[in-house]
């Protein structure tokens, strides 16, 4: 862009200025019907904004903010020194990505079957029936689940190794207290409670499918297999990509899920940025440090922007030069 | 305005100089030191004795707010729970009028935090110790040291024999709150009829102790549980104290003033041990790691475990409903701690503080705060609530649960229906009689307080050493964190067995000990 | 609805293969493995004993629970404070959302890729807790319903999907319209909502569900409980029998899971009615002839 400006000449800056000036015009209803929302976002989103500059001060909630509060970049120094804070961070983009890619891809996966459920009836009650564990907090979905996976006679899971004869009454495995077992088991919970939800979008996406393109494979001799994979799914990609970005914005957000499930036995695999925080923060005995705090809110929105970009550069690919925005 | 800022000046200095001198005020746990009361703080009243003699003629010159502003937490009557009537009456008793803000009980120190931030500060407020301690060094909080001392409440509660609970707020010598309970504690109860079934009387020493847990544990059940293995909040070894015996895993101030940090002593790792063989062998529930609080009352009640250390008190009577609610023998032993154990933990009790912005501190001192404890109607309002809302003397018939029916004569004093789940009973308002640092005279709800909380809360009070403060420097919060974390990982790892106490020390050596030298430097600095 | 109905894509075939044979049962057994760990709370919530484990049928059956929170004098108002801020709250965020991603997918338009940046940078930072209460105070929201309605209301992260929705609308249509001298607000209307059925129901149902189930925004910026939701309530039923402040809790245990039982039941209600706008969806052939 910028080298064909300098190619311009007078007269064709003004023609373009004209160009501007008119398709600013022609566009005119759609800057009125984007103000109410350029508003909300001015002042919900972008005035706290002005919060990231505490970043770099000791504000504790309480002294007034002077310059005097400004301490450079020690926050993120006592952030960076301190290994905890890197073991929890591989560990936020390993569970973060690992689970948007499973609850994303089985939900792609649970929705292309559905789609072909014949019996509208059966396909209703079976998406209600999906849906309801995102309806549980998820302090409930760990107090069920660390019952269900009970070492113990209580235990569900344990019990039913025990009687395929898997492994032996006295040898049960404590899933949620190994730090083996840990991350599957929590990528399994999430994909109970979440996958569900995650197809009301995709269902949505797919009703909206044109029933000729269908009929017409039909005609082809298309069976229902191929029909899947050449027309439902491939309806999805658009969908499927630009939820995986969105997510990708909040990835280091990771934090309730994590927290409910893990104890003190598994903090090497299970510590999540968030957690780390909130523990360095509860267990050292003092008010919260909202200048400590900020400097992580920041480091984290820095990670999750360098993630939503690249991988938009990735989807312009895709796409024909657009990005998911 | 200009009040405050000078005092949060003068409080910088004070915290400089704090972190230099040490604790002031508070108790040190650590080992088998015994003494409940420390040397700083008895000083510190003897020094104000002198004073104390003016107290009729300082009175008269504090005058009387028309308005306070209070914020508080759930531990008071909320909207659903009568709190305009309650409110109405502390008015009519106090002739003040009070503007109350009550945010969700969860959400309590967020709102407060913000609230702090935002500069429309009430003039009461509740803290818990953290918020007590940090407030305090940042100027938020009034000294009140002054007016405590002179005043007609501290004769009373030193009469009442529990100055101790009022010494152990003192920070640097200076008190910004004003408790009005004990902190009140956990202590260990048995279930009698598994006594009964396997033919033992209740344990004296940890020999004896682990002899019940074992028989205990047969047919899938076992002898203990708890909500993790290390507590989150100190005094973090209150839900296993057979088990900990003299270790405390934090700092502590030894007889000679100097700090140490108990997880390096013998004591810690001799715990550790006697927690891990404990697991390996099978009477502690398996699932100690994952237990919240609540799955282990769920356990208890339906019987998958016989000895649960809880909370002292009201918790004795709401164990034994459970318990009978379930079809069970709700009997319940609350030990007196075993030979091995020096003494259950009183935790901080949460106080009622005066902000700096309060426009007349000394008058909401005199008449609101050391009302609470007058011994009279208002503090009877604070214990039981308002006659005719949540308390009565007529003859009526209430219903405990669904089938016990408990009739009341006329004059007989009783606590009402719970406004918001009817069928269950009040049993105080905001401050528990049996943890009252001053006791109402002729107190008319005596007779209410159940034999198995009464019961428990004795045993525990005989028995019992408050927690210690650790004061904070800026090692202490930098590094603090993350060294308790680490300790917490390897308690864990330890107890279900993934790594053997020695493994777990070479671990604690190669990052975590350099921390908590740094922490003890400063502490005896 | 007493004749079955079929997805018209099937109604020449009515042999059943093999394949919808094993899709049932794929359907049964995902769906058992996701009730089994949800069959305790329901079975709790009706057993007047407490327990720890598993068990197929209440061991003491009563719905003590239930009436403790229907006869609840208290309960009217919250009720009523959560379908107010649902409905309007969802009307207002759908409209953001689909104002929003209309002009989303105006390319042509100068500045929309300055718009779409405006809204994505905001999904990735945020000002924290303490600088977001101030300006709510600020603009003195704080302890109004206002807060818990405005506040919300503009997700961009279901604005984006939005768009993604009308961008599967043909360009043809647009064009008719513009030749037709519809405004832009026109097309909107008459245009691109009515083809957008299952998106606004899919959508709206997000919103539904967040502005129902919220209480971290109550909590964290009212304090007037006259002002609390159903959820809060819940919550705090759940909390103050967690309290000893409470004599003689009969039912502690049944309470908390009548209670998480009772916060589902208004979407098992609506849903249903919901559904017909996912199945039906959109025949954008039929609207091009």
């Amino acid at each position: 862009m910028k080298k064909e400006k300098v190619e311009l000449t007078a007269e064709q800056k003004a023609r373009k200025k004209e160009k501007t000036r008119a398709a600013i015009y022609t566009h005119r209803g759609f800057y009125v019907m984007f103000l109410p929302v350029f508003i909300f976002a001015l002042i919900f989103c972008y005035a706290p904004m002005v919060g990231v500059l505490l970043a770099f001060t000791d504000y504790n909630g309480i002294k007034a903010i002077t310059p005097e509060i400004f301490v450079g970049l020690e926050n993120f120094q006592k952030m960076f020194s301190m290994s905890g804070f890197w073991t929890a961070f591989w560990n936020t983009l390993e569970l973060s990505v690992v689970k948007l890619v499973l609850t994303t891809g089985f939900a792609v996966i649970i929705s292309v079957l559905l789609n072909e459920i014949v019996s509208i009836r059966f396909k209703k009650v079976v998406q209600t029936i999906i849906y309801l564990p995102h309806f549980m907090s998820w302090v409930v979905v760990a107090s069920l689940f660390s019952l269900i996976l009970a070492p113990t006679s209580n235990g569900l899971v344990n019990t039913f190794l025990v009687q395929i004869g898997v492994i032996d009454s006295s040898n049960m495995i404590y899933f949620l207290g190994s730090n083996k077992w840990w991350k599957p088991v929590y990528y399994m919970i999430n994909l109970w409670k979440e996958t569900g939800w995650q197809t009301v979008i995709f269902m949505a996406t797919l009703s909206g499918l044109n029933t000729d393109m269908y009929e017409a494979a039909g005609i082809d001799g298309a069976n229902r297999f191929q029909k899947m994979i050449y027309i439902t799914f491939p309806s999805l990609t658009n969908t499927i990509l630009t939820v995986i970005i969105l997510n990708l914005a909040r990835i280091m957000n990771l934090f309730e899920s994590v927290f409910v499930l893990q104890n003190d036995a598994v903090l090497s695999t299970s510590n999540v940025l968030e957690t780390y925080i909130y523990y360095q923060s509860f267990n050292s005995g003092s008010i919260p440090n909202y200048g400590y705090t900020a400097a992580v809110g920041l480091f984290k929105s820095i990670v999750g922007a360098v993630l939503v970009l690249s991988c938009n550069q990735l989807s312009k690919k895709v796409r024909d030069g657009r990005g998911i925005v | 305005m200009i009040k405050s800022i000078s005092r949060r000046d003068f409080m910088k200095g004070m915290a400089v100089g704090g972190a230099a001198l040490g604790s002031a005020g508070f108790l040190a746990a650590c080992g088998s030191s015994s003494s409940t009361s420390s040397t700083s703080s008895s000083s510190s009243s003897d020094s104000t004795s002198s004073e104390s003699t003016s107290t009729e003629s300082s009175e008269s010159s504090i005058t009387k707010p028309d308005t306070i502003a209070v914020m508080v937490d759930g531990t008071v009557f909320t909207e659903e729970n009568g709190r305009a009537e309650f409110w109405d009456k502390c008015e009519e008793l106090t002739g003040i009028h009070y503007e109350v803000t009550q945010p969700d009980h969860d959400a309590y120190y967020d709102v407060v935090g913000q609230t702090i931030a935002g500069g429309d500060w009430p003039d009461v407020i509740i803290l818990s110790s953290t918020y007590y301690t940090s407030y305090a060094n940042e100027g938020v909080l009034w000294d009140m040291t002054e007016a405590y001392e002179n005043s007609a409440l501290k004769e009373r509660i030193d009469a009442a024999g529990s100055s101790s609970a009022v010494e152990g707020m003192y920070i640097n010598g200076s008190l910004y709150g004003m408790p009005v309970t004990r902190g009140n504690g956990c202590i260990t109860y048995v279930k009698q009829a598994w006594l009964d079934n396997v033919g033992m009387d209740a344990p004296t020493n940890y020999d004896e102790y682990i002899d019940m847990l074992t028989a205990f544990s047969t047919d899938g059940k076992y002898g203990i549980s708890a909500p993790g293995f290390i507590g989150a909040d100190s005094p973090f070894v209150n839900y296993l104290p057979e088990f900990y015996q003299d270790a405390w895993p934090s700092f502590c101030q030894q007889d000679d003033g100097t700090w140490t940090d108990g997880f390096e002593e013998d004591s810690m790792k001799e715990a550790l041990q006697r927690i891990a063989d404990a697991y390996t062998a099978g009477i502690i529930d398996p699932t100690t790691l994952t237990n919240g609080t609540s799955d282990c009352r769920n356990k208890f009640y339906s019987d998958e475990f016989g000895v649960f250390t809880y909370w002292a008190g009201t918790w004795g009577r709401n164990l034994y409903n459970n318990l009978v609610n379930n079809g069970l023998d709700g009997d319940l032993v609350a030990l007196e701690p075993i030979d091995e154990v020096p003494y259950y933990y009183d935790r901080i009790p949460v106080p009622w503080c005066i902000t700096t912005k309060c426009s007349n501190p000394e008058g909401v001192f005199e008449y609101f705060i050391s009302a609470m404890l007058d011994a009279g109607e208002v503090e009877l309002l604070f214990t039981y609530g308002v006659e005719g809302v949540h308390w009565s003397t007529e003859a009526e018939t209430l219903y405990e649960g669904t089938d016990s029916e408990v009739s009341y004569e006329e004059g007989e004093f009783h606590m009402l229906d719970n406004l918001e789940t009817p069928g269950t009973q009040y049993t105080k308002a905001h401050i528990d009689p049996m943890l009252a640092l001053v006791a109402i005279d002729d107190d008319p709800g005596a007779g209410t307080i159940s034999e198995q909380a009464r019961s428990s809360q004795d045993t525990f009070n005989a028995n019992c050493k408050s927690v210690v403060i650790i004061p904070s420097t800026d090692e202490y919060s930098q590094y603090n964190g993350d060294l308790v974390t680490k300790k917490n990982e390897l308690i864990a790892n330890v107890a279900v067995g993934e790594i053997t106490v020695d493994e777990a020390y070479e671990d604690y050596a190669s990052e975590a000990q350099a921390w908590s030298q740094m922490i003890v430097e400063s502490l005896n600095a | 609805m007493a004749k079955e109905k079929v997805d018209k894509r099937y109604v020449n075939k009515v042999h059943i293969h093999a394949f919808d044979v094993i899709l049932v049962i794929f359907f049964i057994i995902l769906s058992l493995i996701l009730i089994i760990p949800m069959w305790k709370v329901l079975v709790d919530s009706f057993d007047l004993h407490t327990s720890y484990g598993m068990q197929l049928l209440p061991s003491q059956f009563g719905i003590e629970g239930y009436k403790q929170i229907f006869t609840n004098q208290t309960l009217y108002r919250p009720l009523l404070i959560s379908f107010f801020t649902t409905i309007t709250g969802t009307l207002l965020a759908l409209t953001l959302s689909t104002l929003g991603g209309y002009v989303l997918i105006q390319y042509e338009m100068p500045g929309r890729n300055f718009c779409a940046n405006y809204l994505l940078f905001t999904m990735i930072f945020n000002g924290g807790m303490i600088p977001t209460y101030l300006v709510l105070r600020a603009i003195g929201l704080t302890n109004t319903l206002l807060v818990v309605i405005l506040f919300p209301a503009l997700n961009v992260y279901n604005l984006v999907l939005m768009r993604n929705f009308f961008e599967g609308i043909p360009a043809s249509l647009f064009e008719a319209a513009k030749l037709d001298g519809c405004t832009p607000m026109g097309t909107f209307i008459r245009i691109v909502l009515p083809l957008s059925k299952a998106a606004l129901a899919s959508i709206g149902l997000m919103y539904a569900v967040s502005y129902w189930n919220d209480y971290t925004h109550y909590k964290l910026y009212i304090t007037n409980s006259n002002l609390y939701n159903f959820q809060m309530k819940l919550r705090g039923m759940v909390q103050g029998s967690d309290l000893p402040t409470v004599s003689g809790n009969l039912t502690e245990n049944t309470i908390k899971n009548a209670a998480i039982v009772v916060a589902i039941l208004p979407f098992m209600i609506l849903y249903p009615f919901l559904q017909d706008y996912f199945v039906q969806g959109v025949n954008v052939g039929a609207v091009k002839e």
